[in-house]
């Protein structure tokens, strides 16, 4: 196709209608389903801005304005969704601590930090300053008890807690279902499929109500706590199986080659195996991060203040009630953020890895 | 009189099972300390087989290997210890895609000799220069052609130290062109004394290089001998079959 390059480059104006307006079927279809968008975003906009009401701190003078938004609300009450019910002096810390962790996950993206030792230590060491300023009793910090924390911190708190607990034990249960000894492949394999086989919610329940009347007083600990290991083991279960497939992919020459090499098991698994099959499982293994982030959600029900109740409670005075659209709205907008830059950056690795190092 | 001190691979009685299909029947061989073998043989012969039992990539079911006078039992010690002491270079090369070519000839180093990063690298660059590819040090393996990576994993192996190399295939995957380029460097590493078990179709190399020639059939050892009985004066009939058809082509 040589001669393509001698004709003018079409304009956007020529790929516009060969795309959108090349039948006549097509050209009304464009029409119409152009013209809905415009109606709902000029609704939208309306809503969204023009009307809006920004930086006034009481709900009434807002409430008699309802054809726009009451950003107000989220002016005013926005520390009820980032902290809870977390003392009010205290809520730098727990705002310094969400910052940590978000300089935790961004830096885990940086492939630098991608080698066994460097990825656990960085979140061992982020998730330690997380708890400690969150929980104080040291360092001169007040205490202030799991019951108080809330909000957006919580829920970044549950996150993490469950990724570091979770990925680990994913690994353990992933090299165990490849164990030579076939009693411990089977009972393994049992454990993965049961719990991938039950509702998330029900692992909850159970984590959180049922199981204390089965334990031992001194072994029931904070609720939260059990919860997140009821969480962790589930995450755990369905990363096992990703990483498995990961190393299914791989070509058994790689093994092979380690052992001829005189590497022994654990270093085969730690410099050849995980991380290659890491390499492969990555756009799954991203969206299990997406589907557990937002699953978080799920605490609510269990009686947590994460950032869903806590959004529901800064707009459920009667001051503010009306504004719960809004509200909900914000609290869509805090996902999507973290949500869509996660899936733009597994995109982006894919392409990366996809023409780098193959 | 068998010496001890001078054998680098004994082989007594083996056997080795794939399930019921009895792929190595009844192997029995002696290699000396810087002898050349050469094993050949048709397709599915237990080539691969057998010289994989030497390092343990399969299990042998009956009989004994002693590999520089360590046994391969199922003590794992041992086991690793063999595989250092015999380096091995796999048809499809198999380096590690993820690392550097220089990181993966000091990776084992690294790891399981105990040498520290710089001397590591500085005996990686020195068997890179012997392959002629010190200047790929830091491309990866996916950047390299064929002959290249495969001249790479011949260093990667060297690295260890081995007293033994052993060789499945090395040039079958390459193209005519790179076949050469790999030979040069075999035969560089013959002359300079090392223990190699080859298992080659390149009679060139063989006649060249070899001090002794096996030949293969249905898991079995049917013929040896220096390479000019072997090529000039096979015995029995199957060789001759053989040695036909890869000079037919
Ligand atoms: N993992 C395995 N499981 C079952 N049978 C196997 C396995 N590997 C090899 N075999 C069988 O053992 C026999 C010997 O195989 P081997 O790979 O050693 O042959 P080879 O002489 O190297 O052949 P080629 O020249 O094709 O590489 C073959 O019949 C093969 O089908
Ligand atoms: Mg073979």
């Amino acid at each position: 196709m040589s001669h393509t390059k001698s004709l003018p480059k079409p304009t956007a104006l020529d790929r516009l209608k060969a795309r959108f307006f090349n039948t006549t079927l097509n050209s009304v279809v464009t029409l119409v389903l152009g013209a809905i968008t415009l109606w709902i975003l000029y609704n939208l906009a309306n809503w969204a801005l023009v009307h809006a009401v920004w930086g006034v701190d009481q709900g009434d003078a807002c409430r008699a304005n309802r054809d726009g938004a009451c950003w107000s609300i989220i002016s005013t009450r926005w520390r009820i969704v980032f902290f809870g019910l977390y003392p009010f002096e205290e809520q730098w810390r727990s705002g310094l601590a969400c910052a940590i962790m978000v300089v935790v996950a961004v830096l885990s993206c940086i492939p630098w930090f991608w080698s066994a030792r460097r990825l656990p230590f960085l979140w061992v060491a982020g998730f330690a300053a997380f708890y400690i300023l969150m929980r104080g009793g040291m360092f001169g910090l007040t205490e202030v008890v799991e019951r108080n924390w809330g909000g957006l911190a919580l829920t970044v708190f549950i996150f993490s807690a469950v990724c570091l607990i979770g990925m680990p034990l994913a690994i353990c249960f992933a090299l165990l279902r490849q164990s030579s000894l076939p009693w411990v492949a089977r009972t393994v394999g049992l454990i993965i499929d049961t719990v991938r086989s039950l509702p998330l919610l029900a692992i909850m329940f159970t984590f959180a109500i049922v199981l204390p009347f089965a334990l031992p007083s001194w072994a029931i600990g904070e609720s939260l706590y059990r919860v997140i290991i009821g969480y962790s083991l589930f995450f755990a279960a369905y990363q096992a199986e990703i990483i498995r497939g990961g190393m299914q992919s791989l070509p058994t020459g790689q093994e092979e080659a380690a052992k001829a090499l005189g590497l022994g098991y654990w270093h085969r698994i730690g410099y050849i195996i995980l991380p290659q099959a890491f390499r492969n499982a990555l756009p799954p293994t991203i969206n299990q991060f997406v589907i557990t982030f937002k699953e978080t959600t799920l605490v609510t029900i269990i009686g947590f203040f994460d950032v869903m109740t806590s959004g529901r409670t800064a707009s459920g005075t009667a001051e503010w009630s009306f504004a719960t659209l809004e509200m909900y709205v914000f609290l869509a907008l805090l996902f999507f953020v973290f949500v869509f830059s996660l899936s733009r950056y597994g995109a982006y690795l894919e392409r990366r890895l996809g023409v780098g190092t193959r | 009189m068998p010496d001890t001190q001078n054998t680098a691979i004994r082989i007594r009685n083996m056997h080795k099972y794939y399930g019921v299909f009895h792929a190595l029947r009844d192997i029995n061989l002696d290699i000396a300390k810087g002898e050349k073998v050469v094993i050949c043989g048709p397709s599915g012969s237990g080539k691969s087989t057998l010289i994989r039992c030497i390092n343990r990539l399969e299990e042998h079911q009956e009989g004994e290997i002693t590999v520089m006078g360590t046994p391969l039992d199922d003590n794992v010690d041992n086991i690793d210890e063999i595989r250092r002491e015999a380096g091995m270079v796999f048809q499809n090369f198999n380096l590690f895609p993820h690392m550097t070519v220089l990181d993966n000839c000091t990776l084992s180093p690294m790891l399981s000799r105990k040498i520290d990063r710089a001397e590591a690298e500085a005996t990686a660059m020195r068997y890179l220069e012997r392959v002629k590819i010190p200047d790929q040090a830091r491309k990866f393996p996916g950047e390299l052609s064929g002959g290249q990576q495969q001249r790479v994993a011949i260093a990667r192996a060297l690295c260890m130290a081995p007293e033994i190399m052993l060789f499945d295939e090395p040039t079958s995957a390459l193209d005519p062109e790179m076949i050469a380029e790999v030979l040069d460097v075999m035969v560089g590493l013959a002359d300079e004394g090392m223990t190699m078990v080859c298992v080659t179709h390149e009679m060139g190399f063989a006649r060249r290089v070899a001090d002794r020639v096996i030949f293969m059939a249905d898991g079995q050892v049917i013929e040896q001998g220096t390479p000019e009985e072997f090529f000039d004066h096979p015995k029995n009939e199957r060789t001759k079959a053989f040695l036909s058809q890869i000079v037919g082509h």
